[in-house]
């Protein structure tokens, strides 16, 4: 039969953000796939070398869009390790909430979203509903819903008072019995399991050559999380699980990122009974828009809900950074996954693969 | 093990100076390297236990008219990371690919060309775009290219000569 050369996205109801895959397709089969990413690139990375340390806060959660909170953290964590900085504990508890509130929105959105390329068409509306309450969340807290330039070198912008921890506890004991009810409506949908098992395998070895981390390598039985072997701000005094899975394919990727929001929950009600009272802010060095950080550089990662996110930051000792590189999450699997993954899948299993794989547009172009 | 140990041993195996290995905090410490050891630090790395290739990238000493070159590998199970960092001259940039070590160190290669203009030899993608669509000026992220500069000479400004603002009762309107 003969080859045809089709593009996958950007427009197309299975992609996520605007990114594009050239795919070679014989009859349904791919044949071979390339990515094509640079749609949504933004200099960030130029940018920052050009802003001063404490202006870069408000440019960096548009990294990553549906889950800014992490770039924030991350970018405050190298600079905190640059400048030898040891943040207050309440401050630490206070960031350990607000990226755990992040991963449940972020989760949320994946597991509804496969309604998407599936045609389980309630689902996402449901989980875009729970989400929303996150984002309530989010807007008490730091005022604003989406991007919070809430977490800064030295600590959290301010405190969170009584009454609203209570009110994350509500949401959150609401969300949690609603869980149930997504278990209902997604994984135990008979289209779910037709369209997802067996669905977009990925074998260990892939995934380790590849260099994916995050729900893609631990649905291969790999349990590697940075939580637990580089444990950051206060993750090493939580009480968690770590959920893998022994065969990965489409379902069990999606049914892990269910498990992790049940440990988010857990983690959050942790936090909100332990926290403890005290400042959440050091100064760093004198005025913030004067800040200048030591000479050196340093490398800070989280994870985040796709695996390993970091920032590598270089001061020279001046007011902005010297140099900052990006090291997406979804970097591995959404570039050389694409190409070396995607092949001998069929065609419209390319939308389910994306979509559990965790492809995230903005922070591969940056 | 913990870092001292690792370090030591590093110290010792691959006959490395002192000064050249630098902590950075408990979990993360970097080593410079001559560029021409590279690929025999990263390989003898690899055997240790640091096989995951995190990241690869640029820094642009411009002043000191060198690129410095930054692996950053992580090793699960000594849970160290380290950044593996060598300079490489600005005239005429070039370094041994990693591909044969790490094939997915391939488009990581592929970025810091596109953006650097450093060739990576070995690397099948050297001098091919990915991100950057139809770019005709120098590799941006080098610390001489001005942004603005380019994109006033590839924008030029325009005079709207015949272009009125619209009174407020016409917009209404």
């Amino acid at each position: 039969m003969k080859e045809v050369k089709l593009f996958h996205g950007p427009n197309h109801p299975g992609m996520h953000g605007n990114f594009s895959v050239h795919l070679t397709v014989d009859g349904d089969t791919v044949k071979k796939a390339k990515p094509n990413p640079g749609m949504l690139h933004r200099g960030f990375e130029k940018l920052m070398e050009r802003r001063l340390w404490l202006n870069n806060i408000a440019l960096i959660p548009r990294v990553c869009v549906p889950e800014p909170d992490l770039n924030e953290a991350v970018y405050s964590m190298a600079v905190e390790k640059i400048q030898n900085l040891e943040i207050p504990e309440r401050a630490k508890y206070i960031r350990v909430l607000m990226m755990e509130l992040a991963r449940i929105s972020v989760h949320m959105m994946s597991i509804g979203g496969i309604g998407g390329p599936t045609g389980v068409y309630t689902a996402p509306n449901w989980a875009l509903a729970d989400r929303d309450l996150i984002l309530d969340i989010f807007e008490k807290i730091t005022g604003h819903r989406v991007y919070h330039m809430y977490i800064v070198p030295g600590g959290v912008r301010q405190d969170i008072d009584e009454k609203t921890f209570r009110f994350i506890e509500n949401t959150i004991r609401d969300i949690e019995k609603r869980l149930k009810d997504y278990k209902e409506i997604i994984f135990e949908s008979p289209i779910i399991h037709k369209r997802l098992k067996g669905t977009a395998p990925l074998t260990k070895e892939q995934a380790l050559n590849w260099g994916v981390t995050g729900p893609g390598l631990r649905s291969t039985g790999e349990k590697y999380d940075v939580r637990k072997q580089f444990p950051y701000f206060v993750y090493d005094k939580l009480d968690f699980d770590i959920p893998v899975a022994d065969k990965s394919d489409a379902f069990t990727r999606l049914y892990l990122k269910y498990l992790e929001v049940k440990q988010s929950i857990k983690i959050i009600k942790q936090v909100i009974n332990k926290i403890p009272k005290g400042k959440v802010r050091l100064k760093l060095t004198g005025t913030a828009l004067k800040w200048k950080i030591k000479k050196g550089e340093a490398y800070g990662k989280v994870e985040s809900s796709r695996g390993e996110f970091g920032y590598y930051v270089v001061s020279d000792g001046g007011r902005s950074p010297y140099r900052v590189q990006v090291r997406g999450a979804s970097y591995p699997q959404g570039l050389y996954g694409i190409e070396a993954g995607l092949p001998e899948t069929r065609l419209e299993d390319v939308a389910i693969w994306l979509d559990t794989m965790g492809v995230c547009a903005p922070e591969i172009d940056r | 093990m913990n870092q001292n140990e690792i370090i030591k041993k590093i110290e010792n195996e691959f006959n490395i100076d002192k000064k050249d290995i630098k902590k950075i905090d408990s979990k993360q410490f970097k080593a410079f390297i001559k560029n021409s050891q590279i690929i025999d630090f990263l390989t003898y790395l690899k055997n240790i236990g640091f096989w995951q290739l995190s990241l690869i990238t640029a820094v642009d000493w411009v002043d000191d008219n060198k690129f410095e070159i930054v692996y950053n590998l992580v090793s699960w199970e000594l849970e160290q990371n380290i950044l593996v960092k060598t300079d490489i001259s600005r005239k005429n940039p070039k370094i041994t690919s990693v591909i044969n070590i790490w094939p997915a160190a391939k488009y990581y290669e592929w970025d810091v060309n596109e953006y650097f203009g450093i060739d990576f030899i070995g690397n099948p993608n050297n001098g091919k775009e990915l991100f950057l669509e139809n770019w005709d000026g120098p590799p941006p992220m080098r610390k001489d290219f001005d942004p603005l500069k380019y994109s006033k000479n590839k924008f030029p400004e325009k005079d709207y000569k015949n272009f009125k603002m619209k009174k407020q009762s016409e917009v209404i309107e």
